[in-house]
């Protein structure tokens, strides 16, 4: 099939960048997405001209590197999948793709398609996680933690830090991915013990680092490659209020 | 030189016990007063920086990624090993040690397995504590599964992501401490030399991939755990990124390359598509615990698999390894479904494929619980070959995926230049020729969270360090070595890209050093590899300028360590007048086609020595003493 | 422990202030519109609910309540303009190409039925509190007053409304109005529970349905009023 993708195109940070056509064409539909994007670049160098910045690693969806808005939605048209899984038999000859970097005041554009996530980092290191040196661990098997409350942790757990949801939500915030890690570690008997003051200060983080705030339309969620639950803000927002009126943290 | 593994005295059993209880110890107070560089946030080096934060250390941890969390530890699906024995099925650790050297063809040391098997329990203790989600029974009890190469069940699973889950589990250790300021995080740095001052490991050169500039770090001590050198095979199962640079360049600065051309090739991956095809993605070998691997036993049968009865089909493993069967090691299994596809009895349109059937696991347990086990793996397999496994047999095909060579290291986990520890998949320690299912994930965190918090202390309590600094002129020599370098690819200015050259040296070793190897086809690479590297550097084309986020930069800069390193691999192989484990030599393979090892003359780890580009390195041998073991020819049938 | 000040300028907190004051003014909507809804049963019992609300706790009551609303009101307005200025500040550069999943044009514009819903209420309590516009239906002006069946004299609130929605032009602006306010609650009312985390596997299927049901059918029951005066079946 043949083409036309529009990308955007931006040198670095600080430049202005812009959408720039290409045209490619013999796509095989067993491609996958980003395989399509390495042959423009292929025929790119060959022409002598820049290839097109994205990033990406596993390629198997789980390393949570590749990421970029298509058509207007994060990761492409395809429920629970990165773009890295997102294979060209789902489009047809003659279409028109527009790609385009995640787009949020926190995650600064590096070069065409890639954006800086570490304040997503940044969010974990004022509480995205259990204070337990090693070896100070009992048995793993001391606490039984019954197979719903594992599933449910793990359901959270899941997420690849990708930053999707951001991307997807019109208030670039970033409450899904701060949820499921307080609802990952929430969920579980070890995370009980910091479980105030983690929903406080990852909270505060969020905000600091100028992510803008929930307003219920549930894009995230739909975005999620992992299919992240929002139910795990309600939670986040029962913790951080708990903690908030409480004055706990 | 002599190489010394420093291998504790005493009975097997008590080494790693009298080791630590004659450990010299650095006071908690001087802890601060050492700088540690860990190269790769991985599990093993995430662990490693976390643990040796918390110890008081002063860290600064360095990943190519935009965050430490993305290593590709994260891809592991099946699970991690340990000796907990909470099924009473007759685990232990000695069963554990045993399994992994007998996994390994007896090509390991076993002081260094004993330990591995030792520590594993702790480290399932830890990562509860952490938090990592493991898959638990209705009792809330932590549920196992088994795994290839064992008779019992002692893997530990979170779903299909279990990779993931342990290291989210020490990126939040490592964060909690960049957090609390001890150790310094370089996201988007990729190490391009060692600095070695004195003869000890004292610093590294890296390039910020965002701003171009190359810099030197230095400190008393450099861990490296940058994973393995299966991308030197282009399309492998390992993350695009994975590359080879960072050992290789502590290999050219003295470090010696053990048994480089022991590689995994792993039995259950999604077959190639198309040329364009960038990388193999990796089914998790659980799969195997009840899907059934078949092919049919006529030559150009095409009906479709539902069409095939029984009497037409050839479980081959059930049937030539009644007692392992489905759950043969992964050198066994890949090379079965090779020699049925040899023999023109491949499924799927290359005919390079067989099948891995579910419809008994369905009819036996019921969708549900094959979903609950299987769920996200039948989900990615129908992504990407858009057939649901649900009713149609999945298509496999082996795919390199694990590398058990890596730097030599003693039993401190040290190289043989002071200094310098090496963990994880980076070194060649506890593998021997063949690693099992659900082991490596295992041994990145034993040697990130319970050995090198010991040993690093032992070597700084040990012998006294002379300052460094960056205008030191072996550090200053690093770097201007590097910036010539990046200026040398981008002046070239030729006519092929990185990637074709990546390319063509991955066809050039999976067919010659691949799943099965000669002296002819090594001959042969050890002819054209020099042949590419010499026009890589007269005709590669590396578009941009180095002071920017450069791609191809970073590419080129990878694939020139990979044409140097892909020798190696071949000399290796070569040298190795033997079959064992993930080196099969066809020379060398008994009557029906089983490897033939050589324990008389090779039981010893090859660790080999730079003596310049192309020129031939020097052997170093370490011979391997089994003391506690019998060198058995390994047999699952 | 943060101090309040951290605590007031969170996100989470804006939200969970706007959700509550949000939910005070949904129950005095329903409050409001259980009053409105006399005016099917005829001029005395209006009236007489228009008295007895002036007139409970010794009339302290509806200061009282004007005070809550007063204040909810500031506090939703407060947190909706510096929620929808993080908001827009979030995101600086916008896609070119966009495409929306879940969200609703309802969802998408709560910033701007809002802020309608202001200029209405605005014109509402000058029309009907005030008198301040359309002056000669207004129900406090000498002439317009009712007798209740213990002889109480009280302004006749019934005819106020039945003769200001007799005015096509009022009855078309108050219908307008409630449309957006049937839009603003289809989105709130359901977002209130996720945002106050009352969810779970259980009631947030129900709140998900029930939510945009009770917005719809609050604004539909304000325009009964106008829609069955206009046509004559109140008169």
């Amino acid at each position: 099939m043949n083409l036309r993708l529009h990308i955007w195109r931006q040198a670095g940070p600080d430049a202005a960048g812009m959408l720039k056509t290409y045209d490619v064409a013999n796509v095989s539909e067993h491609m996958s997405f980003l395989e399509m994007l390495d042959v423009l670049n292929e025929d790119l160098i060959s022409k002598n001209e820049i290839p097109i910045a994205f990033d990406h690693d596993c390629r198997e969806g789980i390393c949570g590197t590749c990421g970029m808005v298509i058509n207007g939605r994060p990761h492409g048209p395809v429920a629970k999948t990165t773009v890295c899984q997102l294979h060209m038999r789902t489009y047809k000859d003659g279409d028109e793709i527009y790609i385009e970097p995640w787009r949020a005041r926190a995650f600064p554009v590096m070069r065409d398609l890639i954006v800086d996530r570490s304040s997503f980092d940044r969010i974990i290191q004022t509480g995205g996680f259990v204070s337990v040196n090693t070896g100070n661990a009992q048995d793993g098997n001391a606490i039984p933690i019954s197979k719903k409350h594992a599933d449910h942790a793990m359901d959270a757990a899941a997420c690849i830090g990708c930053g999707a949801c951001v991307a997807a939500c019109p208030n670039s915030s970033a409450m899904l991915f701060t949820a499921a890690k307080i609802g990952h570690l929430g969920a579980l008997p070890q995370g009980q013990a910091e479980r105030s003051t983690r929903a406080m200060h990852m909270v505060m983080q969020m905000d600091a680092e100028g992510f803008g705030a929930c307003s219920n339309h549930l894009e995230c969620e739909a975005a999620c490659p992992k299919g992240i639950s929002v139910e795990f803000i309600a939670q986040m927002n029962r913790d951080y209020i708990a903690s908030a009126l409480g004055g706990k943290d | 030189m002599e190489l010394n593994s420093n291998i504790p005295d005493g009975q097997l059993q008590q080494k790693w016990d009298e080791y630590r209880a004659h450990l010299k110890l650095v006071n908690p107070a001087n802890k601060r007063k050492y700088n540690v560089i860990v190269v790769g946030t991985g599990l093993a080096g995430a662990s490693a920086a976390a643990t040796l934060a918390e110890l008081g250390y002063n860290v600064s941890a360095f990943t190519y990624h935009d965050s430490a969390r993305r290593a590709h530890s994260i891809a592991a699906q099946g699970g991690i090993n340990a000796a907990k024995n909470y099924q009473n099925d007759g685990d232990s650790t000695w069963r554990l040690f045993y399994d992994t050297i007998k996994g390994g063809d007896f090509r390991a040391r076993e002081s260094n397995v004993y330990r591995l098997a030792q520590v594993s329990t702790s480290i399932i203790d830890q990562c509860v504590a952490q938090g990592v989600p493991f898959a638990r029974e209705y009792g809330g009890y932590l549920s196992n599964r088994s795994f290839g190469g064992a008779q019992v069940s002692r893997t530990f699973y979170a779903r299909g992501q279990t990779g993931q889950q342990l290291l989210i589990g020490a990126y939040q250790a490592l964060m909690r401490q960049v957090g609390l300021g001890n150790v310094k995080l370089h996201n988007k740095q990729e190490m391009m030399d060692l600095i070695v001052v004195d003869g000890h490991a004292r610093g590294i050169v890296s390039r910020d991939m965002v701003t171009g500039k190359i810099e030197s770090f230095m400190a008393d001590a450099v861990v490296l755990a940058t994973g393995g050198y299966g991308n030197v095979f282009y399309l492998s199962t390992n993350a695009k990124k994975c590359n080879v640079t960072a050992t290789y360049r502590a290999h050219k600065r003295g470090a010696l390359f053990a048994n480089p051309c022991y590689t995994q090739i792993h039995p259950t991956c999604i077959p190639q598509s198309g040329d364009y095809q960038s990388k193999l993605t990796l089914m998790s070998e659980s799969l195997r615990n009840d899907g059934r691997i078949w092919v049919p036993k006529q030559k150009g049968d095409m009906r479709s698999p539902d069409q095939i009865p029984e009497s037409d089909r050839d479980y081959y493993l059930e049937r030539k390894y009644p007692s392992f069967g489905n759950l043969s090691p992964r050198d066994i299994a890949s090379r079965a479904a090779k020699e049925a596809c040899d023999n023109g009895l491949g499924v799927g349109p290359s005919g390079l494929g067989v099948y891995l059937d579910f419809s008994d696991a369905i009819a036996r347990l019921g969708r549900d619980v094959v979903a609950d086990r299987y769920g996200n793996l039948f989900e990615m397999y129908e992504r990407i070959t858009g057939e649901d496994p649900y009713k149609v047999p999945m298509r496999i095909y082996p795919a390199v995926h694990y590398t058990m060579g890596g730097l030599w290291v003693d039993y401190d986990l040290m190289s043989n230049v002071p200094g310098l520890f090496v963990l994880g998949e980076a070194n060649f320690s506890d593998h021997g020729a063949n690693r099992l299912g659900a082991s490596a994930l295992m041994q990145g965190l034993a040697d990130g969270y319970f050995v090198i918090p010991y040993t690093l202390g032992g070597y700084f309590a040990s012998g006294s360090l002379s300052p460094v600094s960056s205008e030191s002129p072996e550090a200053r020599t690093a770097v201007k070595e590097a910036e010539e370098k990046v200026k040398l690819l981008l002046s070239i200015d030729g006519k092929r890209s990185p990637t074709s050259f990546h390319r063509e040296l991955g066809s050039i070793m999976w067919d010659k050093c691949g799943m099965a190897r000669s002296e002819k086809g090594l001959t042969e690479a050890l002819q054209r590899i020099p042949e590419l590297r010499e026009e890589f550097w007269e005709n590669v084309k590396i578009p941009g300028a180095g002071a920017e986020l450069n791609q191809s930069l970073e590419l080129g800069l990878r694939v020139a360590d990979f044409l140097e390193f892909g020798e190696l691999m071949c000399f290796d192989a070569l040298h190795r007048n033997e079959s064992c484990g993930g080196h099969f030599r066809e020379e060398y393979q008994t009557e029906d086609g089983e490897a033939l090892r050589n324990d008389d003359d090779f039981c010893y780890a090859a660790a080999w020595e730079y003596t310049g580009v192309g020129s031939k390195p020097t052997l170093h041998k370490e011979k391997l003493e089994f003391e506690n073991v019998q060198l058995a020819t390994r047999s699952y049938k | 422990m943060r101090a309040f000040g951290d605590v007031w300028r969170s996100n989470i907190f804006q939200k969970w202030v706007m959700a509550t004051t949000g939910l005070l003014l949904v129950l005095f909507l329903v409050g409001h519109l259980s009053g409105n809804l006399l005016m099917f049963l005829g001029p005395m019992h209006m009236n007489e609910y228009g008295h007895s609300l002036r007139e409970m706790l010794h009339g302290s009551a509806i200061w009282v309540v004007r005070g809550g609303l007063l204040l909810s009101f500031i506090l939703h307005i407060w947190s909706a303009i510096v929620l929808t200025r993080r908001n827009r500040m979030a995101r600086p550069d916008k896609y070119v190409k966009t495409s929306t999943l879940t969200s609703t044009l309802a969802s998408r514009s709560m910033a701007l039925s809002g802020l309608l819903m202001l200029v209405y209420v605005l014109y509402h309590l000058a029309h009907f509190t005030f008198g301040g516009v359309h002056a000669q239906f207004y129900a406090g002006q000498t002439g317009w007053e009712y007798v209740l069946a213990d002889g109480t004299v009280v302004p006749d609130v019934y005819k106020m409304v039945l003769l200001s929605f007799r005015e096509p032009l009022i009855t078309v602006l108050y219908l307008i109005s409630m449309v957006l306010l049937g839009m603003h609650l289809s989105h709130a009312v359901a977002s209130v529970f996720q945002t106050l985390g009352v969810t779970n596997k259980r009631i947030t299927p129900v709140i998900k349905i029930a939510g945009p049901l009770l917005g719809i059918g609050l604004a539909l029951g304000f325009c009964s009023v106008p829609i069955s005066i206009i046509v004559g079946l109140v008169h």
